[in-house]
């Protein structure tokens, strides 16, 4: 019960982080890959198990949580948001260069609209 | 090992009702930026309270601090772009979206059932049971990113680096046009005074926080990430209370110095180690006895901590200053060796 919770909450952020990214304006998108990056955070998280009252530190409980996907995932939070930022900035310039935020630049004004 | 099986905790699956709540709000709203935002951090603090759940405090302490400074972000870049998205004028898009959103959800869905309710023979217990004799440390995530799989830390942090090189080199000499219509109000006093008094108030205490944060990370939850996270974000809290000329004048303008000085000191303690005829980011620890700090375990993996933890204030000084700076346009103008101020404040 508890797993298919958990699994049916990750599928509902990688539904929702699909959907957005599919959009055609930037910002949705790049709220997409947020989005993305929380549920495969919580994916490569999940492939350790899920325990409680078992935090991976020597001598705390008598059976830990793995570490290893924790290690893997703390570094891949901030490397996120690294990514994210990068992603930002690349779209702000591209809206400032042509004056719009539209993901296809070419459609922009007569296409897609 | 075997897939722990676990009871149904109510409080778990709650956090897991409203994470989800949040995120379909998200891609409902997503056409009001701001709400989306805001129902976004929701989402992340949903995550790292299920990261609380299930026995991982280390993330719980990074997600919380990433939220944060990625908040900071998303707004900033929110003051550069209209307030809402125009909708599309394709019904047929709408459906193919929703059919991919679905399929690739379920997809997912499955996937993780599949993952947690079957035995998984781990490599954890290598760790576990190496963690206090082969790295000096009891956290063991702590041990892995800064000992074990400290070759791994220093890609990390590369790219971290690299990520804040390329947006200072986007953003270097750039002025915006603000949009002029379907913008968000701007504020009529940019630095309220209480906000102003409260940031310089928490500073040292945010900076003490982190600081222990950053000690007890071998041993305990913590460590550089979330420490270097922490003094970026009550750092960056200073730029939003006093503006980026005040600021600037305090702490010097050339972030992406600390961001070499970090990587640089991460590496060199890696180097460190061929001086005694180690492989590469070798580590070492003992214990010490202190006069009035009693016994004392330290690792020079911990070099390397402090390496990772500069790294992460730069980058985050170094992203967040950058764009922060480009939004205030007219006011400042930039000279080769600082700011200058036009404006009035």
């Amino acid at each position: 019960m508890m797993a298919v919770a958990f699994a049916a909450g990750v599928g509902v952020l990688v539904g929702a982080a699909v959907l957005l990214l599919l959009q055609a304006r930037t910002y949705p998108v790049v709220l997409g890959v947020v989005m993305l990056s929380y549920a495969v955070n919580l994916f490569l998280f999940a492939s350790g198990g899920l325990r409680r009252n078992a935090a991976p530190v020597v001598g705390s409980a008598e059976v830990l949580a793995d570490p290893l996907p924790q290690a893997l995932v703390l570094t891949a939070i901030v490397i996120s948001f690294a990514m994210t930022a990068l992603l930002v900035v690349v779209a702000v310039r591209a809206q400032q260069a042509f004056g719009d935020d539209h993901v296809d630049v070419s459609l922009g004004e007569d296409g897609d609209e | 090992m075997v897939a722990p099986s676990l009871a149904v905790d109510w409080v778990a699956v709650t956090v897991v009702g409203l994470t989800v709540v949040s995120a379909v709000g998200v891609a409902l709203f997503h056409r009001r930026r701001l709400f989306a935002l805001i129902l976004l951090s929701a989402v992340g603090v949903g995550v790292s309270l299920l990261f609380a759940a299930f026995s991982a405090p280390d993330l719980v302490l990074t997600q919380l601090a990433v939220e944060v400074v990625s908040i900071v972000l998303l707004l900033l870049v929110l003051y550069l772009l209209p307030r809402s998205t125009p909708s599309e004028r394709r019904p047929g898009m709408h459906v193919l979206r929703m059919g991919l959103a679905v399929t690739l959800g379920v997809a997912a869905a499955v996937l993780v059932h599949g993952m947690l309710v079957n035995p998984v023979e781990s490599i954890a217990q290598y760790y576990v049971d190496n963690a206090v004799p082969g790295g000096g440390g009891h956290n063991v995530v702590n041990v892995i990113l800064v000992d074990f799989r400290g070759f791994d830390t220093l890609g990390e942090i590369t790219v971290l680096a690299v990520a804040a090189v390329g947006i200072g080199t986007l953003l270097h000499k750039f002025a915006p046009v603000l949009p002029t219509e379907d913008q968000f109000p701007r504020a009529a006093d940019a630095h309220p005074a209480l906000l102003r008094l409260q940031a310089r108030v928490l500073l040292p205490l945010a900076l003490a926080f982190s600081a222990y944060v950053m000690l007890r990370g071998h041993q305990l939850p913590g460590g550089g990430f979330v420490a270097g996270l922490i003094t970026g974000g009550a750092l960056v809290l200073q730029y939003m209370a006093n503006g980026a000329e005040w600021s600037q004048r305090r702490l010097g303008g050339a972030h992406h110095r600390l961001v070499a000085a970090g990587v640089a000191l991460a590496t060199l303690t890696g180097v460190a180690s061929w001086g005694f005829g180690h492989p590469f980011l070798t580590s070492t620890h003992g214990h010490w006895v202190v006069p009035v700090l009693g016994h004392v375990e330290l690792a020079s993996a911990m070099a390397f901590d402090l390496g990772v933890y500069t790294t992460v204030v730069g980058v985050t000084l170094q992203i967040l200053t950058t764009l922060g700076e480009v939004t205030v346009p007219g006011s400042l103008s930039r000279h080769h060796d600082g700011w200058v101020q036009e404006g009035g404040a």
